[in-house]
């Protein structure tokens, strides 16, 4: 053993560790080191704290914009209003009616959240529990489908969509399915349908087959079966499925502002009416700021609700036999 | 209460056939048992009856009924599930009652009914309880409650004490038994445990590969099993089978020599035969007056002793020249049965007999029974 290697070890055996003694940050890295348990809990605080900035602080600014007076809105300032004017949720419902857009958009999101779920239970059901032949191609065939960019079926739909079907004319004013939120709830419905697919099929498949045999036994045909226990012991797979498509539904832009033209009345959705408190010469941004948070409301209440739902203990050990 | 009768049930899945041409008569009010080794259609042929799973071909009629088409719930079956089936989702009350609350049954009479079943299998003040919330034994009395409750005519049991522990399911065993009694309902059980076929059935059918290998009683099973199959899966420990040669005053094998006569038990010199004999029918030589009609002695090596405590298990070897096998009972070795006093210990040279009217005879090539007694 050489003369280097002893010293090495004799350092070692050293407790006091002189060279972490020089400064503040060394005498932190060795009490860090010393003591881990402080460092991950340390940065856990450090990502938690970084992660609400980043996601609330936007909201927090949206608020102080909707505060300011439209006249002072070039003196907002970066953590205070420029002035106090609340009146701007009340304007935002006088100067438009934009309870009805949020009201298009909610109804076009459910709509569309319980076909969703209603189809996507059928097909999760069939992909997760029955075997057959050609299953494989299918469910790819379902996956690809979702690859697609939505703007690829675009032009193809609103052709259809503009065009007058004699057999919609009973129902529809003209026979065409624009500015009605048909238009809107079909390609949305089918474009989010795979990714409900996918997360109800993984959930339905891990119901142990004896439930769904004893449910036969006891009386239910198998869509009874489906509906009355794989579902309930589904339920937080269902919830995800559903608060996805409701969220995606409810804020998307792209089809629901080209299938309408706008005006409340035609079924125009939420963002539709953000966008029309921009004007020809101005931009009233007091208003929009006010519209977004009154808009995100309905989101942020559903969330909270199905998040009670997944956390609730029904489901704790449900599938566990 | 019906009878229950498969016609030329055969279940056909890709690669396998699980049931193969089944006929079964089952009568009304009995307890039959399938049972068989792992994976020999027993459950399929279950299924099939339940109506979980449809036959390729054949007809099932329960009572006068033709059932092959019809879904589960029209079947007037009820079923109890190997790993139970409650629903997690459900208390104790709603799982009874789930069936009748289908039906439509009005509330008085469901809170009646609930209350009987509840009553037979002792479950009164858990109405209100969560599967999850109670043990292995009083899921399996509410899953036997909610099949009972509807009063179905006919009762299938999939491995029902499978998931419980040795104790409870010994327990569980009277309590089915006093359950059939009670309610005089045809039961269907399944297992692969013969101790449950044996101590519960009024018939036990065996089953292997999908076959039907015999129906019969138990002890009939047991005393006069119809081919090779039966005679080794009933009984344990199993029996002991020698394979020899069938000669002009009897039988030869390896290491034996049994005398007879081959034309009053209907086999002829050169064929190939297989011997069986249950542990508890050979005797020591000094005992030989036990046996009804002993064989003469032959020697034998005693190899391993498993003292029992009613009984000692002594495997015994022909010669000391035979290998133990490590797979099963292997030829030239013998299992046999003694009081537990008897004074013999590993390693011993003994005289061993055989009571001749125990003696079984098989055709080895087809495996069927050719007789149960040399005598």
């Amino acid at each position: 053993m050489s003369e280097k290697d002893q010293a090495d070890l004799a350092a070692m055996e050293r407790t006091d560790e002189p060279d972490l003694d020089r400064g503040i940050v060394e005498a932190w890295a060795a009490k860090m080191i010393s003591n881990p348990d402080r460092a991950y809990r340390a940065t856990f605080y450090v990502a938690t704290i970084f992660f609400l900035v980043t996601t609330l602080f936007p909201f927090y600014w949206l608020l102080m914009v909707a505060l300011t007076p439209r006249n002072r809105l070039s003196s907002v300032g970066v953590l205070t209003p420029g002035g106090f004017n609340p009146g701007a949720f009340v304007e935002i419902f006088t100067r438009l009616p934009f309870h009805r857009y949020i009201f298009n958009s909610f109804l076009i999101a459910v709509v569309a959240t319980v076909i969703v779920l209603l189809v996507a239970s059928l097909a999760g059901y069939v992909f997760g529990r029955l075997r057959f032949r050609a299953k494989n191609v299918l469910l790819l065939s379902v996956l690809v489908t979702s690859f697609f960019p939505p703007a690829a079926f675009f032009v193809p739909l609103n052709r259809l969509f503009n065009r007058n079907i004699d057999i919609l004319r009973p129902l529809m004013q003209d026979g065409s399915l624009y500015n009605t939120p048909y238009a809107i709830f079909i390609p949305l419905s089918a474009l989010y349908l795979p990714l409900s697919i996918f997360i109800l099929m993984t959930f339905y498949s891990q119901i142990p087959d004896g439930l769904e045999d004893a449910a036969r036994v006891e009386g239910t045909t198998r869509l009874g079966a489906l509906f009355r226990i794989i579902v309930p012991l589904s339920a937080p797979g269902v919830a995800t499925a559903g608060v996805l498509t409701f969220i995606t539904v409810y804020n998307e832009y792209f089809f629901s502002s080209l299938m309408t033209d706008g005006r409340p009345q035609s079924w125009a959705p939420m963002l539709e009416g953000i966008l029309r408190f921009q004007g020809e010469f101005e931009v009233l941004f007091n208003l929009m700021a006010a519209a977004s948070i009154v808009a995100v409301l309905p989101v942020a209440i559903l969330v909270i609700v199905a998040q009670e739902k997944i956390v609730s203990g029904l489901t704790a050990g449900a599938v566990k036999e | 209460m019906a009878s229950v009768t498969l016609q030329e049930i055969t279940k056909q899945y890709e690669d396998v056939t699980a049931v193969d041409d089944m006929n079964l008569e089952i009568r009304d009010g009995e307890f039959i048992t399938f049972v068989g080794p792992s994976g020999c259609g027993k459950s399929t042929t279950m299924e099939t009856i339940a109506g979980l799973t449809l036959p390729t071909e054949g007809t099932i009629s329960i009572g006068e009924r033709d059932v092959t088409d019809l879904p589960p719930k029209d079947r007037g079956i009820s079923m109890v599930f190997q790993n139970i089936a409650l629903f997690p989702h459900m208390d104790v009350y709603e799982n009874i009652s789930f069936g009748l609350r289908l039906r439509k049954y009005d509330q008085e009479e469901i809170d009646r009914r609930v209350e009987e079943a509840a009553d037979v299998v002792q479950l009164e003040g858990m109405m209100d309880r969560m599967p999850k919330e109670m043990s292995g034994g009083q899921r399996q009395r509410v899953a036997i409650a909610r099949a009972i409750v509807r009063e179905p005519e006919v009762f299938l049991m999939d491995e029902p004490l499978a998931n419980l522990d040795a104790e409870l399911r010994v327990h569980m065993r009277t309590q089915l038994q006093r359950l059939h009694r009670e309610l005089d309902t045809t039961i269907i059980y399944v297992t692969h445990d013969q101790a449950q076929a044996m101590t519960m059935s009024d018939r036990i059918a065996v089953i292997n590969g999908g076959v039907l290998q015999q129906v019969a009683p138990p002890l009939e099973c047991y005393n006069e099993p119809a081919n090779l199959f039966v005679a080794g899966f009933i009984g344990s420990p199993a029996m002991n089978f020698i394979e020899g040669e069938v000669i002009d005053d009897g039988f030869q094998s390896q290491y034996t020599q049994i005398d007879f006569d081959p034309e009053t038990h209907g086999v002829t010199p050169g064929q190939d035969i297989t011997v069986g004999i249950r542990p508890e029918d050979v005797f020591l030589e000094e005992d030989a007056r036990k046996a009804a009609s002993p064989t003469k002695a032959f020697d034998a090596v005693v190899d391993v002793i498993e003292p029992m405590g009613k009984e000692v298990n002594a495997y015994l070897l022909f010669n000391r020249d035979v290998e133990a096998s490590a797979e099963g009972r292997g030829e030239g070795q013998l299992l046999i049965n003694l009081a537990p006093d008897t004074d013999i210990a590993e390693g011993d040279d003994i005289r061993v007999v055989m009571d001749r009217e125990n003696i079984h005879l098989f055709d080895r090539a087809s495996g069927d029974a050719i007789t149960h007694s040399l005598e």
